[in-house]
């Protein structure tokens, strides 16, 4: 936590403020870098965001086109990793599904960080009848089964991509306010804070320009956690037949390949390969940066 | 203890009834008239489909629908289900069974490898032993459950012909005593191994990184110093008091493994709750829809509450918070 500037004039640190801020983050990089499974999650993420950026580079086929035979083994010349049921080329559908899986996953934790971010910081900050409120309401998102929740929500107002988007982003905040409540609390009672509030400092600039941006880490680091949940969502509800009918998402292609897959393994086997190596990814990506972010786990060589 | 057990009632009870409030608003704020579904889908006509409407006491206003739920369900009743014209906690109950079965059994399972392997993890923590095991975890942890039950039939029910690819009995055989359980055994390995396999990297790393939490306490600093051999500071010490963290997880987990079982019942056809829910899901069946979620709700929460009260019991310093 030495990210707290301890000045007791809010006024006197502005000046240093960008150099410091550079080495910082050189620090921070380097000890990212070394905690290995981090630098191994990014290698994995890169695997994965370059083709999903390349892919109408890199793909050996339209995605959609029904041109080539049905169930051609990997291998089969033009199609590496065969063709599905209806013989669509697997490897351009995974390079174009990683889009969408990536989209999903960014825009869930998107909107998780933002609902998670106001409603922790509200509920530290104001305290009284709503934190009781508002901590109450996260509890109970934090107890519920949230898929099965998902899954109605979906199944009876429509699976467009948008709305799944929105709907996982919207079930999956709580813990970001949880651990955003517990940052603020900490932070409102340190020395710079009452100093600015003896300065005179809106209540509304204090939460906004100095105790969410000191307090914000852990919520970082979680939602690499929640890309890696909503990517996985995503793919559980398009392997319920509730996805969106009109994206090749990993799912939808596991969902696709899985009544033939006695006869034909190849079409939902290699999106699932794909599924695992982005949310591993992500996964390591959050393993370094809690690493980078808790001093006290790095001392005790963790 | 008994106030610390009213303590967490009081904060059970309304996540109850927000569910519930919050269940019933979702779904009748859904699109989909289920009055036209019931009364026989395209050639219905319109009076037809009133008179369903009125059967089924959806004419009725919101607030008059939501206190006749609630009412009904304060006497036990979960309402009637609309595909099975039957009382919703019968079917719920008929098939509980079956997912509990699976559920607990690779639950049990998870957590006592799951903590075995995180305490050999911890032992020696990044020797190349904890980085295989952590790495394992960390990609167990990504695979979903559904398609790695997926890969388990391909593996071995098709290519290996070791165990039946779904079902829960040999239906053809009807078997009776012990064969019969022995049956059931052989159709549950799969899904049992299949949830399993996703459930350890949650108790792995929970013991992991408990035990390296508890190294750097003051006592085993005090131990060390004392000479003390490193072995039996973590077998007697370390270890035993990291076990604590790993309750709480094993209750917060349940809500986790529900929700992996019903795609896992799936790829088998295994007869439990989660195919229930995804055939209500696709006849708008709301009736059982909300009462299997109700119950969920109600059974994840009891699940937690209890895990509570077991780490309150095992810890005096919750209790004394």
């Amino acid at each position: 936590m030495a990210s707290a500037p301890l000045p007791i004039s809010p006024l006197a640190e502005a000046a240093p403020a960008q150099t410091r801020a550079r080495s910082k983050a050189r620090g921070a990089w380097a000890t990212f870098v070394s905690s290995r499974y981090g630098l191994a999650g990014l290698i994995l993420l890169l695997l994965v965001v370059i083709p999903a950026v390349f892919a109408p580079v890199f793909a050996p086929a339209d995605p959609f086109a029904l041109g080539a035979k049905p169930f051609l083994r990997p291998g089969s010349s033009g199609h590496p990793l065969g063709t599905d049921h209806l013989g669509r080329d697997v490897l351009s559908q995974i390079l174009f599904g990683a889009r969408i899986s990536l989209e999903v996953g960014l825009v869930a934790a998107g909107i998780a960080a933002v609902v998670g971010i106001i409603v922790g910081s509200v509920s530290g900050y104001f305290g009284g009848w709503l934190d009781v409120l508002l901590s109450r309401v996260t509890d109970m998102f934090l107890i519920i089964p949230a898929f099965f929740l998902i899954i109605i929500v979906v199944a009876t107002l429509g699976s467009g991509i948008l709305y799944v988007m929105v709907v996982i982003g919207l079930t999956s905040w709580p813990a970001n306010a949880r651990l955003m409540r517990a940052q603020v609390l900490t932070l409102r009672e340190r020395t710079f804070i009452h100093g600015l509030t003896a300065l005179g400092e809106s209540r509304f600039r204090i939460l906004t320009r100095h105790i969410i941006p000191n307090g914000i880490q852990p919520v970082i680091t979680n939602c690499t956690l929640l890309i890696a949940a909503a990517v996985l969502t995503e793919a559980s509800l398009s392997f319920l037949g509730l996805g969106d009918p009109n994206k090749a998402s990993w799912g939808r292609m596991i969902y696709d390949g899985r009544t033939s897959i006695l006869t034909a393994w190849w079409p939902s086997i290699f999106p699932g390969v794909a599924m695992v190596i982005t949310v591993l990814a992500f996964y390591l990506i959050g393993d370094g940066l809690s690493y980078v972010l808790t001093p006290k786990t790095r001392r005790a060589g963790e | 203890m008994g106030s610390y057990v009213g303590r967490q009632l009081l904060t059970i009870i309304p996540t109850i009834l927000l569910s519930i409030v919050l269940n019933f608003a979702l779904l009748h704020a859904a699109p989909g008239d289920p009055a036209r579904i019931y009364a026989g889908m395209d050639n219905a006509t319109e009076s037809q489909i009133a008179a369903t409407r009125k059967e089924l006491g959806l004419d009725d206003p919101l607030p008059v629908q939501f206190g006749r739920y609630v009412g009904q369900l304060v006497r036990g009743n979960f309402g009637e289900s609309f595909a099975y014209r039957r009382p919703v906690l019968g079917l719920i109950m008929n098939r509980m069974p079956a997912t509990l079965l699976l559920t607990m059994t690779s639950a049990v399972l998870a957590l006592v490898i799951g903590t075995f392997l995180g305490a050999i993890s911890a032992r020696r923590p990044n020797s190349v032993g904890d980085i295989g095991l952590s790495l394992l975890s960390y990609t167990f942890f990504a695979v979903p459950a559904f398609w790695l039950g997926l890969l388990m039939i391909l593996i071995f029910s098709s290519k290996l012909g070791w165990l039946p690819t779904s079902g829960m009995r040999n239906v053809r055989a009807d078997y009776t005593g012990w064969r019969d359980w022995l049956d059931v055994t052989r159709h549950m390995i799969l899904p049992t191994a299949t949830l399993t396999l996703v459930q350890i990297p949650i108790f792995h790393r929970i013991t992991r990184a408990s035990v390296a939490e508890q190294q750097r306490e003051d006592y085993v600093t005090t131990f060390r110093a004392t000479g003390m051999p490193e072995g039996k500071i973590f077998r007697r010490y370390a270890l035993r008091n990291a076990l604590l963290p790993t309750v709480t997880v094993f209750g917060l987990n349940l809500g986790y493994v529900v929700t992996g079982a019903a795609l896992v019942e799936i790829v088998f056809a295994w007869p439990g709750v989660g195919r229930l829910a995804l055939d209500a899901v696709y006849r708008r069946d709301y009736p059982l829809l909300l009462g299997i979620y109700l119950l969920l709700a109600i059974a994840v929460s009891l699940a937690i509450l209890l895990t509570d009260i077991v780490y309150a019991m095992l810890d005096p310093r919750i209790r004394l918070r």
